[in-house]
C-alpha cells in the first residue's frame, strides 16, 4: 500500500494507465534570418492562443469556468509584452526560436520556484507546461493525447499539467494518481471541480504501478492499493457506495441558509488556525471564522510576529470573508502549547497555571499589540474579539481597559479601525460556567470551548487513559454546564456559539438546539454535515430529546438513547 | 507621475486572473504604470513580474503611473482593484 495526499474526495477503483510526459527533442540552431525566425515564433503564438483557447473552452463546458481559468491563464502569460520582448531579443541575436522559448521561461520559473508562497510556486508548474507546449507548437508536435480512454480509468502521472487534463478524456476517468502536486496544485482543483477522486504527493507510484495493473485510492485518506486482493476490493466498493450516497445528499445543502425543521436560523462558523485554514471555510460553505486561532502564528519562530505581520493575517481573514463574521481569539499560550522565547516558567500544574489570558496580563505588552492589529483589521471586515480561559471578570475588564487604551492610541494616530468592536469571553472554566450572568453583563458574546471546559468540570485530564472515561460531553454534568451558560446567555440577550469539538459530534445536534444555542463553530469539513443534521429537527422534537437527556444519570445511556434518536432523525 | 496607495481587496489576491486583467488593462496607455510592494517595483504591464511579487489579498501596494495619459491610467488601476477585478 502507498499513501499520499488525498485532494478530492471519493473512491476510485479501476485500471491503472500511465502517462509519462512526451520527449522533447530540437536542434538548437545559430539564426541569420532573425526577422523571418521572429515571424515563425510569432505565428506558433498566435496557433498556441488558438489551441488552448479550444482547450479552454472544452474544460469550461466540463468542469467550469474557473477551472478554465487555470488553462487560460497560458493566453494571459502568452500576451505579457516583457515574455514576447525578452524572446524576441533573444532571437535577434541569433537563437533559434526553441531555444529563446525555453530560455526566457526557464528564467521565470526560477524566479517563482525561489517564492515562499504556494500559490505563486504553482505559476512555475503552468510555466513549465507552457514552455513544453509552446515548443510542441514550434516543432510542429501535435500536443493532444489522451483524448480517448477505456472506461474506469485510473491516471497515473509524475505531474498533471493542465494542458494533459485540458485535452483528456475526463468522463472515463475514475481517479488520478500523481508523485507532485499538492492541495492547491491545478490537478487538485481539476480533480475536485470534476468529482473525480485524487491522491498525489504519492511518492514512487510510477516505479510501482503497471499499465491495465487494478488499483483502489481513496481520496481522502491518500491510500493506495495496487492490484487488490477479493476482500479489500470488496471493502473499497462498499466504501465507495457509502461515500458517493452521502456526497450526493450533502451537495443538496451547499449554499444553503442554516435552519431547524420549523426555519429558525442558526450559523455555522469555522475554527481556524492559519491563513490557509481560511480558504477551506470557503470551499467548505462555512458562514464564517467563529474561532481563529492566533497562537499558532506565535509557535515555531523566535521572536513574536509584530503588530504589521499579525495585522496583514487577520486583516486578509477579514477581507476574504467578506463581511461575514472574524472572531480572532487571543493568544492562547501556556498549558500544553509550549513557545521558548515567551518564557513560560515551567510549572508542576501547567493547566491550572500561567496560560491564555493570564499570560497576557503578566506581559500586556504582547496583549496589546495583538489587540492593535486585531482592531485595525476591524476596518476591513465584521472583526470580533474572544478572550479565552476567563475565570474572573476582573480578567475581562482587564482586556477591555487594553482594547479601550489601544483604541485610543489608534484614534491619536490617525489609524482606521471600528469603534465599538465586539468582545466576547470563551466560557470554558467551571468558574466562568457559575458566573456566566455575571460575565453576560460586561460581554457582547459567548462561545462555549468544550474540550477545556470538560476537562475542568470533570477534573480529568483528557490526555490520561486512566481517567478518560470521565472525560465526555455527554456526563450529565457537563451537559448542564453547557444548558446553564446557554440560558444565560439567552436571558442577558447575547448571542453564544460553540467552538469546541462537541459542535461537530452530530449526537449533540438536537441538544444544544433545544438548549438555544445560537451558532455552531466546526471544522470547514464539517459544515455541510452539521447544517443537515440541524435541518432535521423541528424545535418541539429536539425538546422531548433533551428532556429526556436531562433525566437521564449516565453518560453510557445517554448515548445510548442519543444514537437511538439520531437513527429515528437521519436519513442515512 | 502620479501615485496612489492601495489595499488589495478581492480574496484571491493578484494571482493569475486578477494580475492578467490588470496588466491587460494597463497595456492600453501609453504611459508606464509601475507596482511598487514591500520594497520591489515591478512593470504593471507585465503578468509575470506582477506574479513574481507574490501580491496578497490584505497586501498595501503603490502604483505609479507616468507619462502622457497617467491620470486615466491611474483612475482605471484604482477602480480594477477596488472593484475586485469584477466586471471586466
Amino acid at each position: 500500500m502507498i499513501t499520499g495526499t488525498g485532494v478530492s474526495g471519493g473512491i476510485g477503483i479501476g485500471r491503472i494507465r500511465i502517462v509519462k510526459e512526451q520527449k522533447i527533442v530540437y536542434e538548437r540552431r545559430r539564426i541569420r534570418d532573425t526577422e523571418k525566425e521572429i515571424q515563425r515564433l510569432r505565428s506558433a503564438v498566435g496557433s498556441f492562443v488558438k489551441v488552448t483557447e479550444e482547450l479552454a473552452e472544452k474544460l469550461e463546458s466540463e468542469a467550469g469556468q474557473k477551472e478554465a481559468e487555470i488553462i487560460r491563464g497560458h493566453i494571459l502569460i502568452m500576451k505579457d509584452p516583457v515574455l514576447t520582448d525578452e524572446i524576441e531579443k533573444l532571437i535577434k541575436g541569433g537563437e533559434c526560436a526553441e531555444s529563446a522559448v525555453e530560455q526566457i521561461c526557464n528564467m521565470f520559473i526560477s524566479v517563482f520556484s525561489a517564492r515562499e508562497d504556494e500559490l505563486t510556486k504553482q505559476r512555475a508548474s503552468d510555466l513549465e507546461d507552457l514552455k513544453i507546449r509552446m515548443i510542441k507548437h514550434l516543432i510542429g508536435l501535435d500536443e493532444t493525447v489522451l483524448s480517448s480512454l477505456p472506461p474506469d480509468t485510473i491516471i497515473c502521472a509524475k505531474e498533471l499539467t493542465p494542458s494533459m487534463t485540458a485535452g483528456m478524456d475526463k468522463k472515463n476517468v475514475v481517479g488520478f494518481i500523481t508523485e507532485k502536486g499538492g492541495e492547491t496544485s491545478h490537478c487538485a482543483i481539476i480533480a475536485r471541480a470534476l468529482e473525480i477522486p485524487a491522491v498525489l504527493g504519492a511518492n514512487g507510484i510510477m516505479q510501482l504501478a503497471k499499465n491495465g495493473q487494478t488499483a483502489v485510492l481513496d481520496g481522502i485518506s491518500g491510500k493506495i492499493v495496487l492490484s487488490p486482493d477479493g476482500d479489500t476490493l470488496f471493502e473499497y466498493e462498499e466504501k465507495k457506495k457509502r461515500f458517493d450516497e452521502k456526497a450526493e445528499l450533502l451537495k443538496n445543502y451547499r449554499g444553503k441558509p442554516t435552519e431547524d425543521s420549523d426555519g429558525r436560523q442558526y450559523s455555522i462558523l469555522c475554527n481556524v488556525g492559519n491563513s490557509q485554514d481560511v480558504d477551506k471555510v470557503i470551499s467548505g460553505d462555512g458562514e464564517g471564522i467563529g474561532l481563529f486561532r492566533t497562537e499558532f502564528m506565535f509557535m515555531d519562530r523566535k521572536a513574536p510576529p509584530s503588530e504589521e505581520e499579525q495585522f496583514e493575517v487577520y486583516r486578509a481573514a477579514a477581507l476574504k470573508m467578506q463581511g461575514r463574521p472574524v472572531v480572532i481569539r487571543t493568544l492562547d499560550i501556556g498549558g500544553d502549547k509550549d513557545v521558548p522565547y515567551l518564557e513560560i516558567k515551567e510549572e508542576d500544574n501547567p493547566f491550572l497555571g500561567v496560560r491564555a489570558v493570564r499570560y497576557c496580563m503578566k506581559h500586556p505588552e504582547i496583549l496589546k499589540e495583538q489587540l492593535r492589529a486585531i482592531l485595525r483589521a476591524s476596518a476591513y471586515g465584521d472583526v470580533k474579539i474572544l478572550v479565552p480561559m476567563i475565570a474572573d471578570l476582573s480578567e475581562l475588564m482587564f482586556v477591555k481597559k487594553m482594547t479601550a487604551e489601544a483604541e485610543k492610541e489608534l484614534e491619536a494616530e490617525g489609524i482606521d479601525f471600528c469603534r465599538n468592536i465586539d468582545i466576547g469571553v470563551m466560557i470554558e472554566t467551571p468558574s466562568a460556567c457559575v458566573i456566566a450572568d455575571l460575565l453576560a453583563r460586561e460581554s457582547d458574546f459567548f462561545s462555549i470551548g468544550t474540550n477545556d471546559l470538560i476537562q475542568y468540570t470533570m477534573a480529568a485530564d483528557r490526555g490520561n487513559s486512566d481517567v478518560s472515561y470521565l472525560y465526555s460531553v455527554f456526563k450529565p454534568s457537563v451537559l448542564r454546564s453547557v444548558m446553564h451558560i446557554i440560558r444565560a446567555a439567552k436571558r442577558a440577550g447575547i448571542p453564544v456559539e460553540m467552538c469546541g469539538e462537541a459542535a461537530a459530534n452530530r449526537l449533540m445536534t438536537p441538544l444544544l438546539l433545544s438548549f438555544g444555542l445560537d451558532k455552531f463553530s466546526v471544522s470547514p469539513s464539517s459544515v455541510l454535515s452539521i447544517r443537515k443534521e440541524i435541518s432535521s429537527y423541528t424545535k418541539d422534537q429536539a425538546d422531548k430529546i433533551r428532556e429526556a437527556v436531562m433525566e437521564m444519570t449516565a453518560s453510557e445511556e445517554i448515548i445510548t438513547y442519543l444514537k437511538s434518536e439520531l437513527d429515528k432523525y437521519a436519513d442515512d | 507621475m502620479v501615485k496612489h496607495k492601495i489595499v488589495v481587496v478581492n480574496p484571491e489576491g493578484l494571482h493569475l486572473r486578477p494580475a492578467g486583467v490588470f496588466a491587460q488593462e494597463m497595456d492600453k496607455f501609453e504611459c508606464d504604470v509601475f507596482i511598487r510592494f514591500k520594497g520591489t517595483k515591478v512593470n504593471g504591464k507585465s503578468l509575470l513580474s506582477i506574479l513574481a511579487a507574490c501580491i496578497k489579498c490584505g497586501s498595501e501596494i503603490d502604483i505609479e503611473c507616468d507619462g502622457p495619459d497617467e491620470l486615466e491610467a491611474i483612475a482605471k488601476a484604482v477602480e480594477l482593484i477596488e472593484n475586485r477585478f469584477e466586471g471586466v
